[in-house]
C-alpha cells in the first residue's frame, strides 16, 4: 500500500478538510449537495472493502443537503457547519433512526429521542448521513465486531483500526465523512484516531453532554470528535461543548473560543515526557516518530522535559475497577437473559465485573478526586502537557488480537493496545491524538498529549502548531476498489 | 488459594447478579481479578478516607487550566 498525500486540489471534494469544505461553501465554490454526493460516492466505491458503515440514509442525506443549499441561497445559513455531511459511531440516539450500538442485541433499536450532541451539530447546519461500525457496545480497543464484521484499516489491510470508534476512524481517514463523533471510555477516540491517521479529541470528563448516548461507564464515558485536522476538531468542539440541562453531569464551565487559541505560538509551553509506564513497551519506529514530533514542538517554542508521574499505582488499580463494575451493571439484564447474543470476548470481559466487591468500587470512586489532585499537583506543577505515543506498539493485526479464541497471547496484545490511553479516563483529563508518522509496516503512529482539566484549547494549540509544520495529517490512504 | 478466590468470585456473580460464566474467555478474564486484587493490595494504606466529602467534579475545577483572556467566550468579552 503506497502512501499518497492528497491535496484539496486533487478534485475530489470529499478529501477536503471540514474547515476547507466550510470555507468553500461560504464562498459559494461548492454546495452541500455536491459535498454529500462526493462522500456517498466514496462510500459506495470503497466501503465494501473497509466495512466502516452500518447504515446509511442516502436519499435523506441528499434531501437535507439540498435544503441546506436552499437556506444558504436565502441567506439563512444556520451555523458554522452548515451543509457539512457527517456520520457517527452508531451509538448516538436519533429519533426514529437505527442505533445498533454495534450489537445483535440492539440491532432493531430505534430510539424515541435524539442525543444533544446530534441536535447541536444539526442546529449548526451539519447533515447526518448514517451510523458507523464500532466495537460491540463500545467495549474493545481493537475494533473487532462479530455481528457487523471487522472494520479494515485503510492504511494496512488486516491491521486493527483501533476501537471502539473503529468506523469513525476509518470513515474520516477514507474521506467518507468530514467528521465523525466517537466515544472514549478507555481510549476509544484516540486509538482509532492513531491507528487510522486522523485527529481525535477526548475532552475533559463532563465537558460534553452525554444525553442520548449509549452508556458504557457513567464515570468514564466521553463524547468527542474525530476529524482530519486539529482545526476541524476545534470547529466541532465549539458547537458541541457546554452544559446541557438534560445531562446534569455536564459541566457549567464556560466554553472558550477554541479557534482563537490556534495561534501556532508555543513559546513558554512546557511539555513533559513521563519516565514510567508510557514508554515501557515502545516500538523503535513508534519511538522515533514520537521523538521527531517533540522536536517540531520544540522548534515552535515549547520546552520538553522528563517528568516523574505521581499516583500511577492508584490510577491503574482504581481505573481497573470503575469501568468494569459500571459496564457489568449496565449489561446485567442481557447477561442474565441472553448472554449468547454477545461476542464471546465481550460477555467474557463483562463477567468478572459481577464479582467485584462494592466496597472496592466505592473506594475507587471516592478516591478519584484526591488522586486527580495528587496527579495534577505533581505533573502540572512541572509541565503544562504530558506527551506519549498514543499506541506504543507497532499496530498489531486483527488476527493477532482476536481474543474470542481465548489465546493468552492475543489477550495480552489486546490489553496492550490501550495501555497509554486508559489512565486519562480515570483521571478525567482531556487528551488528543494526532498523526506523527508511520510504523515499520505502513500503519500510522499517533502522538498523544494530555492536559489539565478543561485545557482542550491548549492541547489543540500545541497539536495545531505541529500540523502547521508537518504533513502527516494531510496524507490519505490510497484506496482500492 | 487462587482457585478458591476464583470459585468464590464465580459464586458471588451467580448469587448476587444471576450471571453465570458465559464461556472459556469468561473463565480466563475472571482470573484477571487476581491482578486487580493484587493492585488494590499494593496501594492499600497509601491513602486515607477523608472526613470531608470528596468530590471528583470539585477536583476537576480545582485543577483546571485558567482560560486566557483572548480565548474567553465572545459574549463575555465586553
Amino acid at each position: 500500500m503506497s502512501i499518497t498525500a492528497l491535496r484539496p486540489a486533487s478534485g475530489d471534494l470529499a478529501t477536503l478538510s471540514l474547515t476547507e469544505a466550510a470555507a468553500a461553501l461560504a464562498a459559494g465554490d461548492t454546495t452541500a449537495e455536491a459535498l454529500t454526493a462526493a462522500c456517498l460516492e466514496r462510500i459506495r466505491r470503497h466501503d465494501g472493502r473497509l466495512n466502516s458503515v452500518i447504515w446509511l440514509e442516502e436519499e435523506a442525506a441528499l434531501q437535507a443537503a439540498r435544503a441546506a443549499d436552499q437556506r444558504r441561497a436565502r441567506g439563512e445559513a444556520t451555523g458554522p457547519l452548515h451543509g457539512i455531511p457527517m456520520a457517527h459511531k452508531d451509538m448516538y440516539y436519533q429519533a426514529g433512526r437505527p442505533c445498533t450500538c454495534g450489537s445483535a442485541i440492539r440491532r432493531d433499536f430505534r430510539p424515541a429521542y435524539t442525543a444533544t450532541v446530534i441536535t447541536r451539530l444539526e442546529d449548526a447546519g451539519a447533515i447526518t448521513m448514517g451510523g458507523l461500525n464500532m466495537a460491540e457496545f463500545a467495549q474493545n480497543p481493537t475494533g473487532h465486531n462479530r455481528h457487523f464484521g471487522d472494520c479494515q484499516n485503510p492504511w494496512r489491510h488486516g491491521a486493527i483500526t483501533g476501537g471502539s470508534s473503529s468506523g469513525s476512524g476509518v470513515a474520516v481517514a477514507a474521506s467518507f465523512a468530514f467528521m465523525a463523533l466517537g466515544s472514549d471510555t478507555g481510549g476509544s477516540i484516540r486509538l482509532p484516531a492513531a491507528a487510522c491517521g486522523v485527529t481525535g479529541l477526548k475532552p475533559t470528563q463532563t465537558r460534553i453532554s452525554r444525553h442520548g448516548v449509549m452508556p458504557l461507564s457513567f464515570s468514564c464515558d466521553n463524547v468527542g470528535p474525530l476529524a482530519r485536522s486539529v482545526r476541524d476538531c476545534a470547529a466541532v468542539m465549539q458547537v458541541i461543548a457546554g452544559h446541557d440541562p438534560r445531562d446534569p453531569t455536564s459541566a457549567r464551565e464556560p466554553v472558550p473560543d477554541y479557534t482563537a487559541a490556534l495561534t501556532g505560538d508555543l513559546r513558554g509551553l512546557r511539555i513533559g515526557v513521563a519516565q514510567e509506564w508510557f514508554l515501557d513497551e515502545v516500538d523503535d519506529k513508534v519511538h522515533a516518530a514520537f521523538m521527531a514530533a517533540l522536536t517540531v514542538l520544540r522548534e515552535r517554542g515549547a520546552t520538553v522535559q522528563a517528568v516523574t508521574l505521581p499516583m500511577m499505582d492508584q490510577v491503574l488499580a482504581y481505573s481497573a475497577v470503575v469501568s468494569r463494575a459500571e459496564a457489568a451493571t449496565i449489561h446485567a439484564t442481557w447477561m442474565r437473559d441472553q448472554p449468547g447474543d454477545y461476542a464471546a470476548h465481550l460477555s467474557g470481559r463483562l463477567y468478572p465485573g459481577y464479582a467485584l466487591p462494592a466496597t472496592h468500587y466505592i473506594e475507587a470512586l471516592s478516591r478519584r478526586g484526591p488522586v486527580l489532585r495528587g496527579f495534577a499537583q505533581g505533573v502540572f506543577g512541572q509541565v503544562d502537557l504530558l506527551a506519549s505515543p498514543t499506541i506504543a506498539q507497532a499496530l498489531p493485526s486483527l488476527d493477532e488480537t482476536r481474543i474470542d479464541s481465548g489465546d493468552p497471547e492475543a489477550i495480552r496484545r489486546f490489553g496492550a493496545v490501550s495501555r497509554n490511553t486508559r489512565p486519562f479516563n480515570y483521571l478525567g483529563l482531556p487528551a488528543i491524538s494526532v498523526p506523527c508518522g508511520f510504523d515499520g509496516h505502513g500503519a500510522p503512529v499517533g502522538l498523544q498529549l494530555a492536559g489539565r482539566p478543561f485545557g482542550e484549547a491548549t492541547l489543540m494549540r500545541a497539536t495545531e502548531a505541529l500540523q502547521r509544520d508537518t504533513e502527516w495529517h494531510r496524507m490519505r490512504p490510497e484506496l482500492e476498489g | 488459594m487462587e482457585k478458591t478466590v476464583l470459585h468464590s468470585a464465580g459464586d458471588a456473580a451467580r448469587q448476587w447478579s444471576g450471571v453465570t460464566c458465559p464461556n472459556e474467555t469468561g473463565r480466563q478474564m475472571m482470573a484477571d481479578l487476581l491482578k486487580i486484587i493484587a493492585d488494590f493490595e499494593a496501594v492499600r494504606g497509601a491513602m486515607r478516607f477523608e472526613d470531608e466529602p470528596s468530590d471528583f467534579e470539585a477536583a476537576l475545577q480545582a485543577c483546571k487550566e485558567q482560560m486566557p483572556k483572548e480565548q474567553a467566550p465572545k459574549e463575555q468579552m465586553s
